[in-house]
């Protein structure tokens, strides 16, 4: 089994992308074998309203909710957040926080954003932070400059002590190895995908073995990416089958409490 | 109750093994491309080890140790210099370093040999050691000079007489160009590849960031200029994307570094596999291999 924790639908500006509907998205899940994904609306990235976004995602994944698990994108820096994360997890039932703070434009440690992020802990839901969406190197003229900031990472686990966070799509061997100490004596959680870490070197094996294979999660950012890049890791990997299966579906599981 | 809850259990996990032994199946299946192919990797490199100027060893090993494992036959190796303008000292050093790489695994390891052409004369006579006293296959250019840049004529030249190729570092870095002030892109590719149209020329690593759309279009005009598939960027549809610009004759499969990207995107491209089997192992290329044997 495998559950994903990070895949999108809607529309990403910078170039084409295909399988980004709800219904194509699942289709290339099956033909993958992948069983079950976070997804959240890209729309929400780019509309000056969030909201609107998440709304469709809620629209989108209605007929898929025993495959896809929507994530609700806020915007703590624009008014009425508070009234959208209600609606998205109390009323729409979504299951994460997904934030994209270099989009946005502010930083996770404004005190909205701590205050979501507490918001988050009181209702046990999971807050994903992706560090990029694309590759910084190749950035359109009109996208962001620059990934998530690692040590305003460092500074909400601190702030927000109760949050589970999940890391993902960026170089989170290294970012993992900074939080080390942060990441000690909370209460929250913090989870990291392996999207971008090679099997080189058994860098992957190192990795989980350094993390611990309680902490990571899989991770692909489909339609955006290729997935068999995260196959090869899992296939050539002399982590046993038990840890496997913890990063493959089983933290998600319990995090998530599928 | 509990009876049926434990029916229930069961059923489920058996379904959850069913569904990763369907999923596992399918992988092996696609991995076959690898395991029942010649694969040849044409863009890895060796390294000093870390603090010295001789052969990492370990690091070596451990390339050729997963290379093997992911069914590769060949390892194409450079050990290049980034930024600065090495000297020829440093740069005989590199290739001989790389000279003991290929005598440590001489059925595997092919070299590329490292040159600056800022030092022309000596360029020269690097590029005749290595093609006819270290059996390299042919020359590994870095981001000290533009492709397009006249100082490199007189070794694409050398390489037309030689007929060898040129593995050129590259990318359209979109963010912090500065850092590479000289980073060869599509563009400087097309005017190089105009100028000499009886050069083979290689753009280093399509997805090894930058704006890959960009040196594409650039280049896919020009049919002595080739691609590598390595880099990290394992964008849906690279692939498929040069393939379709420049088709899969001027493709070549590698990995730069980053197995499970170079792997994994030519895996989950959607074009037949007949073209991967021809990008895992270029027969334009073949000729240089077989010199290297």
């Amino acid at each position: 089994m495998f559950i994903d924790v990070n895949t999108y639908i809607g529309h990403w500006p910078f170039r084409q992308v295909g399988n980004n509907t709800a219904e194509e998205l699942v289709k290339l899940m099956d033909e993958e074998g992948i069983d079950m994904a976070c997804v959240s609306n890209i729309n929400s990235i780019f509309y000056r309203n969030v909201q609107d976004g998440n709304e469709e995602l809620a629209e989108e994944v209605k007929p898929y909710n025993n495959r896809l698990i929507p994530f609700a994108i806020i915007n703590p820096a624009y008014p009425g957040w508070e009234k959208d994360f209600k609606r998205c997890i109390d009323e729409l039932g979504m299951k994460g926080l997904e934030l994209y703070p270099s989009y946005h434009q502010y930083s996770l440690t404004d005190s909205t954003a701590v205050e979501l992020l507490n918001m988050a802990a009181d209702r046990n839901i999971p807050v994903h932070l992706p560090c990029a969406i694309e590759n910084l190197r190749q950035r359109h003229w009109l996208d962001t400059k620059e990934d998530l900031s690692a040590d305003s990472v460092k500074q909400v686990l601190a702030l927000c002590p109760n949050t589970n966070f999940i890391i993902t799509n960026g170089p989170t061997h290294s970012i993992a190895s900074y939080l080390q100490t942060a990441s000690v004596d909370r209460q929250g959680k913090v989870y990291y995908d392996f999207c971008r870490v090679d099997m080189l070197n058994s860098t992957f094996d190192r990795f989980v073995e350094a993390v611990g294979a309680d902490r990571v999660v899989f991770g692909s950012v489909m339609p955006l990416q290729y997935l068999e890049t995260q196959f090869v890791k899992l296939q050539f990997s002399k982590l046993g089958n038990e840890d496997k299966e913890k990063i493959m579906y089983k933290n998600l599981k319990e995090l998530l409490k599928l | 109750m509990a009876y049926i809850i434990e029916i229930f259990i069961v059923l489920e996990v058996s379904y959850c093994l069913l569904k990763e032994g369907k999923r596992l199946k399918n992988f092996e299946e696609k991995m076959n491309l690898f395991k029942n192919n010649k694969v040849v990797n044409w863009h890895e490199h060796v390294w000093f080890k870390p603090g010295t100027k001789e052969l990492n060893e370990e690091g070596c090993d451990k390339l050729v140790e997963t290379a093997s494992q992911v069914y590769m036959d060949y390892l194409v190796c450079s050990l290049p210099i980034p930024g600065g303008m090495p000297g020829p000292d440093d740069i005989r050093l590199c290739n001989d370093t790389v000279a003991k790489a290929m005598k440590r695994y001489p059925k595997m390891i092919k070299g590329m040999a490292f040159i600056n052409p800022g030092y022309t004369r000596e360029a020269l006579d690097e590029i005749d050691r290595c093609i006819n006293e270290l059996g390299m296959l042919g020359i590994k250019l870095y981001n000290h000079y533009f492709a397009s840049d006249p100082i490199v004529r007189p070794i694409i030249e050398k390489c037309i007489d030689l007929d060898i190729p040129m593995l050129y570092h590259a990318g359209k870095l979109t963010v912090h160009p500065e850092s590479q002030p000289f980073l060869s892109n599509g563009v400087h590719f097309a005017k190089a590849a105009k100028e000499y149209p009886e050069a083979v020329i290689i753009h280093g690593h399509i997805g090894g960031g930058g704006d890959w759309h960009w040196s594409l279009k650039a280049m896919s005009d020009c049919p002595n200029v080739f691609t590598d598939i390595s880099g990290s960027v394992h964008d849906a549809g690279i692939i498929e994307t040069t393939y379709k610009m420049m088709g899969a004759d001027r493709m070549l499969f590698a990995t730069d570094g980053t197995f499970s990207t170079g792997i994994g995107k030519l895996l989950g491209a959607d074009i037949p596999d007949s073209d991967k089997v021809k990008i895992l192992n270029n027969s334009r290329f073949a000729k240089y291999l077989e010199r290297g044997n």
